[in-house]
């Protein structure tokens, strides 16, 4: 069914839609399959983002369903919370370890029932999960070439989804997750940190939904988009993305490149008091021992982005980079995730600065630039959690 | 919380189970061993035939009782008492130009010189220093590099290592450099070097593989051999067969003051926030404890506590561990004892090995690879009842033979026709050096090793509950990350022979682990 592109690279059902619409032709690779970096230009596609609303192909996501009298106790051995506590038709963020305690992928978990999981992950997963699921009654089923989804994001995304027939969605709190039509399932869900919704299709149905959205969408602004705009909201956000802020400890070559999620942050999504689960134990011990690394979101004076740069404490000593760097044109300032070296970035968080370097007309500067940690999200704003949202 | 029952449980009552039971009784713990079978001894146990006849069912020499668990545990004293005798090696050849090994040198069975007495004296000189140098780390856990130099744990167990180094480089440079060259390799090459290829050379080949799944040409099996060379590479013949080691080892424990249970096994493990609290029996009864060590192989301790309590990795880990047994136990009565073309009565006692070289030690292992019954086998056997009368009544013997490169997954299953074939295929095999012997066989006993597997619970019925190749040796025994006998839970520990050092009635897992459980402070 899949069709292959010449550079070697699989497309996806929405392909055709995505094709009409680039003027860019910019395509990345991801997961394998072809995926816009952006479809126009990525000042239009970012202001679609947080003023209108947008769409993103995200069926290249990796999708496991994971399901059995022991789906529950699966899923509880591989992620670090609680999956018990999840309730049926909720969604949550999750992270997954090795056996030294150091992340695998991180992603969201949908759930059906006690005994029916997907996971949705950037990294393929299929023989971990497999191993993972040795000696239990439970079945892991490869979803990735089946199931097509979509987010639609932005501030009139309700508005759109009412016009499309689909109000329903209106009681949906975020992280809610419901089957609204035969074969459409959508989760309040995103990687914006705003209003946004995730719809999922078998892939038949992909581009019928697509056309569906599309039709209504004319009046709320709807554009298409690709990575690169995305990235910037979910910078704003706050949120990590894989081979980004961490790199997935399976795919790292080199020792010791492997973070843990206390030191990504997530001390709260690692549940100690579950029972057994992967990496418990060298958790454990690397809370006792105290963590190497701390990821943290940070504030860089200036507007030059410092992606990738290096900080210093007091000028002199390195102590931590920049994973992730953008300006933020909505909050209009100079932001990033970084890593530190411990203790910089926990117990000591003054006399930070970043290294930047700036291209004045051929002519280059190095300047030392203020840091400082922030502990909230860049962008915040309470139409993201309104419930039901209110119309645009 | 009610106080547990006891300080430490242990699942089965095998040698490396009584020894650790009676090391931690002997430091004031309270111990429980539970076994399965009706009696103690796991391998090492005798079976008893019609007419009241005694043969080793299983193990039936000693090769590697390690001297230190004899001194703590008082084996051969009055506490314990267990007596040996050395037993010569004879490789036997068909034109009756038997080898024989007799303190680790080499001659002919009618007395004279073997042409290659010195060859052989250097080789074995070699091996046996080079064997003893790596049983320095036989008797602790093995050194690792986990945790990098902090603690002084570490530092301690790098000092052992250390101290190998410093007596590799004293052999001196000629000794240092062959240790290193050979270490790695495989023995057929190692010892066709210095041997012809004849029942000398076969003998040793066939050291260096027993109950291994290799061939004497596969990669690994000169550390084998040095293994096999551990104490001097000698056989001693327990009085009173294989049961009397049981006995004395069981005796040892009880001494110690740790309690045994037979006749009913344990159904699982029981844990407590990640933490070892005792067993259920299979009929119900919970024990409780605050520590439990299995002597029972890697996997199957890893069942009874519950996969869910390990590491994805360490569960794949031991899924893939190699463990195919081959060695097969055939236990001939015989009406009378056998004639063994050119064997004197004193050398027909003796371990009679059928290995008549290294080649024919390396082709007898190609069937097993294909799940196929060996036609030529490497037979290790042994007629207890000539050294011990007692044994046997009205003139009758027992053969107790090890018939190497027998498959454990033979194709098409081990049924009573496939024991038939293999018990037909052993005495055929021994019909060419003694002629007639066939028919003096009564009654037989046919143990494959998936019979093994059933009796004793060794995975795969192997010998050393899993492959002593270099990927599951030391620092990696039985894997990655478990080599210092703590597994999984908190409290929950290794005991036997699938832990570092390894397989043979040595009693060091078993001690080994409960310094080392001792040594963490868990109880």
């Amino acid at each position: 069914m899949t069709k292959h592109v010449p550079i070697g690279l699989i497309e996806t059902p929405f392909q055709p839609r995505l094709e009409a619409l680039s003027t860019a032709k910019s395509w990345t690779n991801w997961a394998g399959y072809v995926s816009p970096a952006m479809l126009d230009t990525v000042e239009f596609e970012y202001f679609a983002i947080r003023n209108q609303c947008t769409l993103f192909d995200i069926s290249p996501m990796h999708k496991y369903r994971i399901t059995g009298p022991d789906a529950l106790k699966v899923v509880n051995r591989l992620v670090t919370r609680d999956a018990a506590k999840l309730r049926d038709g909720r969604v949550g963020y999750v992270l997954w370890c090795d056996e030294e305690g150091m992340v695998i992928d991180d992603g969201t978990l949908f759930r059906f029932s006690e005994t029916d999981f997907r996971l949705c992950c950037q990294e393929p997963m299929y023989t971990w999960l497999l191993d993972t699921a040795w000696g239990f009654n439970a079945e892991i089923t490869d979803e990735s070439q089946d199931i097509a989804a979509l987010s639609l994001q932005g501030p009139t995304s309700f508005s759109l989804l009412q016009d499309a027939g689909l109000q329903v969605v209106a009681e949906m709190k975020p992280f809610d997750w419901r089957e609204i039509e035969p074969d459409l399932w959508v989760s309040r869900t995103g990687f914006t940190g705003d209003l946004g919704y995730e719809l999922w299709v078998p892939n038949g149905k992909a581009l019928e939904l697509w056309d569906r959205l599309w039709a209504a969408g004319g009046h709320w602004g709807l554009k298409a988009i690709g990575f690169e705009a995305l990235n910037i909201c979910r910078i704003e956000a706050g949120f990590i993305a894989a081979g980004f802020d961490f790199q997935p400890v399976h795919t790292a070559m080199r020792l010791g490149r492997g973070r843990s999620p206390l030191e990504l942050g997530f001390g709260k999504m690692v549940d100690f008091t579950k029972g057994h689960f992967n990496g418990r134990r060298a958790l454990l011990k690397q809370q006792e021992a105290g963590l190497r690394y701390h990821l943290r979101k940070i504030d860089i004076g200036g507007f030059k982005p410092a992606d990738g740069a290096l900080i210093y404490h007091k000028k002199k000593k390195e102590v931590g980079h920049v994973t992730s760097g953008v300006w933020s044109p909505t909050t209009k300032r100079n932001i990033a995730l970084a890593e530190f070296k411990a203790p910089y970035g926990e117990s000591i968080t003054d006399d930070l600065w970043a290294e930047v370097y700036v291209n004045e007309e051929g002519q280059w500067d190095r300047r030392l630039v203020p840091v400082a940690i922030e502990e909230k999200p860049f962008f915040i704003n309470s139409r993201a959690r309104a419930t039901p949202p209110r119309p645009f | 919380m009610t106080t547990p029952n006891y300080d430490a449980i242990v699942i089965g009552a095998g040698h490396n189970g009584l020894t650790a039971a009676a090391t931690l009784a002997r430091k004031g713990k309270s111990v429980c061993v539970i076994e399965k079978n009706a009696t103690a001894g796991g391998m090492a146990r005798n079976t008893t035939f019609a007419n009241g006849i005694q043969a080793p069912e299983i193990a039936h020499l000693l090769y590697n009782l390690h001297p230190k668990v004899k001194k703590e545990l008082g084996l051969g004293s009055v506490r314990a008492p267990l007596e040996v005798r050395d037993l010569p090696a004879v490789s036997l050849s068909e034109d009756g130009n038997h080898a024989v090994i007799r303190n680790g040198k080499a001659e002919l069975a009618d007395g004279r010189p073997h042409p290659e007495t010195a060859p052989f004296g250097e080789l074995m000189r070699r091996l046996t220093l080079f064997a003893g140098l790596l049983g320095q780390l036989s008797t602790k856990s093995p050194p690792s590099l986990e945790d990098g130099l902090a603690s002084l744990d570490k530092l301690t167990e790098l000092a052992g290592l250390a101290k190998l180094g410093l007596d590799l480089k004293r052999m001196g440079k000629k000794d240092m450099r062959e240790f290193l060259r050979v270490l790695l390799s495989n023995a057929y090459d190692l010892i066709l070097d210095d041997l012809e290829d004849g029942p000398l050379a076969g003998a040793l080949a066939a050291d260096a593989v027993r109950g291994a799944f290799a061939g004497p040409r596969s990669p690994g099996t000169v550390f084998s051999l040095m293994y096999r060379l551990g104490q001097g590479g000698g056989a001693q013949l327990p009085l009173g067969g294989m049961g009397a080691v049981a006995a004395a080892f069981e005796t040892a424990a009880r001494a110690a003051g740790a309690e045994i249970r037979t006749g009913t096994g344990v159904a699982r493990v029981l844990t407590e926030n990640d933490r070892a609290a005792g067993v259920v029996l299979e009929d119900g009864t919970e024990i409780s404890a605050r520590a439990v060590l299995s002597n029972t192989g890697p996997m199957p301790a890893m069942i009874l506590a519950g996969a869910e309590h390990y590491d994805v990795e360490a569960v794949r880990r031991m899924r893939n561990q190699r463990c195919k047994g081959t060695a097969a136990k055939v236990n001939l009565v015989l009406n009378s004892a056998p004639k063994f073309k050119g064997l004197s009565p004193e050398l027909t006692a003796g371990r009679l090995l059928i290995a008549s070289s290294a080649t024919y030690v390396e082709r007898a292992f190609n069937p097993a690879k294909y799940g196929e019954m060996p036609e030529n086998p490497v037979i290790e056997a042994v007629i207890p009842s000539l050294s011990e009368p007692g044994l046997a009544k009205d003139a009758q013997h027992v053969l107790s033979a090890v018939v190497s490169s027998v498959p454990y997954a033979l194709e098409g299953g081990w049924d009573e026709a496939a024991r038939e074939s293999l018990a037909a295929v052993t005495i055929a095999t021994l019909e060419k050096y003694a002629p007639g012997i066939g028919a003096l066989v009564s009654d037989c006993q046919v143990l494959s090793p998936a019979c093994i597997e059933a009796r004793t619970g060794a995975p795969g019925g192997h010998w050393h509950h899993a492959e002593m190749g270099i990927d599951q040796i030391l620092t990696v025994r039985p894997a990655n990350g478990m080599a210092h006998y703590r597994f999984g839970p908190e409290g929950y520990y290794l005991c036997g022979a699938g832990a570092h050092p390894g397989g043979d009635v040595t009693g060091l897992a078993g001690r080994n682990s409960a310094l080392q459980l001792l040594k963490d402070g868990v109880i």
